[in-house]
């Protein structure tokens, strides 16, 4: 599995179950979690077990909706959304027994709550590059740097230019290995372009430690060995309205978890080739030890003498 | 009357049979002062390159290898000789080592070897290609054994 | 550079062969003792001389002998940081296995990546040809594997990133 999923595998799965006619409606409390410090909890109203209610949390929520996460929930959740359950900041309320016509949809949408959350301030980007395109003369003070916050210690940024957006990623490599390990992917991804075939990508630019220029006047930077920046140039191109918009979103995203999983996956394929290793110099290790025969004793007589 | 510290004493220094460094010394039998033998290691320094220049390879070698300053004081005499038997050994043709090796007495083949692993000590400074490809000759006329001396050998370069 | 790799690990081999002449040897400085007297180090007169090895500045086999004790310690090659942090990395989970590895030193000597620890003991119980044959196939195994986990990680990093870019077509 190289590619991860955009939407949430667990919150599909529960909602396929409950949605699913054929399942009687039972109490439900789960609470689930999804990468970058997101925490769900699903659960049926006190007695009530045909209403399912669905809440999400994220520390960089305040910051998602001051980037209009709002209007795009609405446009995605209208009927659903009911008041946020207590410690949680965005909640939907369904009816088991009133789905609607396509309950494959609704469960396809809700899984992307994530996602659709941090749609807002790529889809605000994206359009204001669409108007600045059209300006004779466009003002760069007008873009607005919009900076999420969305995991500890590491943020997402996101600017317009008259012909591009940036997005910039800052992230925390916690141990030399990772920085190194990431070093080598980030410098693939750098160098993708050169191929034939990927000539049209997003450019990807990395940096260790140093903040890319659009970012660095920004207070709150932290200055360590361990920090990365990976900024990716996207064109009209790849955010084209429709179905490449959305795939590009969702794929922008999920990128820093993307490059964490193969690191890790990189140490975890390392650590079994050592161990395969290890096993190897052991075997010739004992090579090095002299056989030893069960050497059959003979007695005087003839007899045959066994040492137990 | 103060009794004498004797649980601080150091007994087996005191013993017959202790191991001291000035029978060590005593073996390597180096009775020279330091100045003689840097002046030593200087004329044969000299020695050697003229007759590198005239290209006489093994009298070079075998002048290079001849009373090697051993003992504890001598460090820059043991460097600067150093650097004279690197100088031959790198001036050689690989082609031509065989027939020089072959041409060492015995006494100048340890001599050799123990040069060739204090070279190898220091691999910033000196070639460790070259050293390695004359070890492999050197191993082949004077064997194991020579190996066994420069271990044991308390006379080093 | 890799016509040296031969006559680099036949000089180690043959060294080895000479050091590795090791008889037991009470301890001469505390009474009933056995130790390794190339890591006690107590008595001047059992230790013998060191000697290295080197192919390059960066390659290099430092062997210590004493009467009843070997130690050999191996600088590995490490062009860059990659293969630096893979070799650490190896090098420490194979010390952490040193039980079971029995020769193996739990701490390398400064300047070096891996030592090995070779007593009396472990000569009389395994053929000291082979544990000179192992130790040379340790020397090329390691700097195989370190190439081979670099060149995977390069291609993991070139197959992670085309799947994700080629995408944006």
């Amino acid at each position: 599995m190289i590619l991860l999923d955009y939407h949430n595998r667990i919150i599909e799965d529960t909602l396929k179950a409950r949605f699913n006619p054929e399942n009687k409606p039972k109490l439900v409390d789960m609470s689930i979690v999804d990468f970058d410090g997101v925490s769900y909890h699903i659960s049926t109203l006190e007695n009530q077990e045909t209403k399912l209610l669905l809440s999400i949390r994220w520390k960089c929520w305040p910051e998602l909706i001051q980037y209009g996460a709002e209007s795009v929930l609405k446009r995605e959740y209208s009927q659903w959304i009911t008041q946020p359950e207590v410690g949680y900041d965005f909640s939907l309320l369904f009816d088991l027994e009133n789905i609607g016509a396509d309950p494959e949809d609704v469960i396809r949408k809700v899984s992307l709550l994530k996602r659709n959350a941090m749609a807002a301030p790529f889809e605000r980007a994206f359009d204001a590059q669409a108007l600045a395109e059209k300006e004779e003369q466009w003002d760069p003070t007008t873009s607005q740097l919009m900076t999420i916050h969305y995991r500890e210690g590491e943020s997402i940024f996101i600017q317009n230019q008259q012909d591009r957006v940036t997005v910039i990623f800052s992230t925390l490599f916690k141990e030399e290995t990772d920085r190194i390990f990431g070093k080598v992917f980030l410098q693939e991804f750098v160098d993708a372009r050169r191929k034939p075939h990927l000539q049209h990508a997003p450019q990807v630019i990395y940096s260790h430690r140093e903040p890319p220029l659009e970012i660095r006047h920004l207070p709150g930077l932290e200055d360590s060995e361990s920090m990365g920046y990976i900024t990716f140039v996207l064109f009209p191109r790849h955010f084209v309205s429709g179905q490449v918009r959305e795939e590009t979103i969702s794929r922008i995203q999920i990128f820093r978890d993307y490059l964490h999983y193969h690191i890790k996956c990189s140490k975890a394929y390392m650590h079994s080739r050592m161990r395969a290793r290890v096993s190897d110099f052991l075997k010739v290790l004992n090579r090095a030890k002299p056989e030893h025969h069960a050497v059959e004793k003979k007695l005087a007589s003839g007899r045959a003498f066994r040492r137990t | 009357m103060s009794k004498p510290n004797f649980r601080k004493i150091d007994i087996d220094a005191l013993e017959e049979d202790a191991f001291s460094l000035e029978e060590l010394e005593q073996e390597i039998g180096e009775t020279r002062p330091r100045h003689e033998v840097e002046a030593l290691v200087g004329s044969r320094a000299q020695e050697v390159r003229s007759l590198l220049q005239r290209g006489n390879i093994g009298a070079a070698l075998a002048k290079s290898l001849e009373d090697p300053p051993y003992g504890r004081d001598f460090d820059a005499a043991k460097e600067r000789n150093t650097q004279t038997v690197m100088d031959v050994l790198n001036s050689t043709k690989s082609s031509d080592v065989p027939q020089l090796v072959k041409e060492l007495n015995p006494v100048d083949q340890d001599v050799l070897m123990k040069y060739l692993y204090k070279g190898m000590a220091s691999p910033e400074q000196y070639n460790s290609g070259v050293l390695l490809a004359w070890y492999e000759k050197l191993f082949e006329v004077a064997g194991q054994g020579c190996i066994v001396r420069v271990i044991t050998d308390r006379r080093t370069v | 550079m890799s016509n040296t790799l031969r006559p680099y690990l036949n000089a180690v081999r043959q060294t080895l062969t000479a050091a590795m002449c090791l008889e037991n040897f009470s301890s001469q400085v505390a009474e009933r003792h056995n130790k390794p007297e190339v890591e006690a180090r107590a008595s001047k007169e059992v230790l013998l001389n060191p000697l290295v090895i080197s192919r390059n500045d960066k390659e290099k086999v430092l062997i210590e002998t004493s009467v009843n004790s070997l130690r050999v310690s191996i600088a590995i090659k490490q062009a860059d940081e990659i293969e630096r942090i893979l070799a650490h990395k190896f090098t420490r989970f194979l010390m952490q296995r040193a039980e079971s590895f029995v020769i193996l030193r739990r701490k390398p000597i400064e300047g070096y990546d891996i030592s090995f620890l070779i007593t009396n003991a472990h000569t009389e119980q395994m053929y000291k040809h082979k544990l000179v044959d192992f130790i040379i196939q340790f020397m090329e195994e390691v700097d195989k594997e370190i190439s081979e986990m670099k060149l995977s990680l390069n291609a993991r990093a070139r197959i992670v990133s085309e799947s994700y870019l080629s995408q944006f077509n």
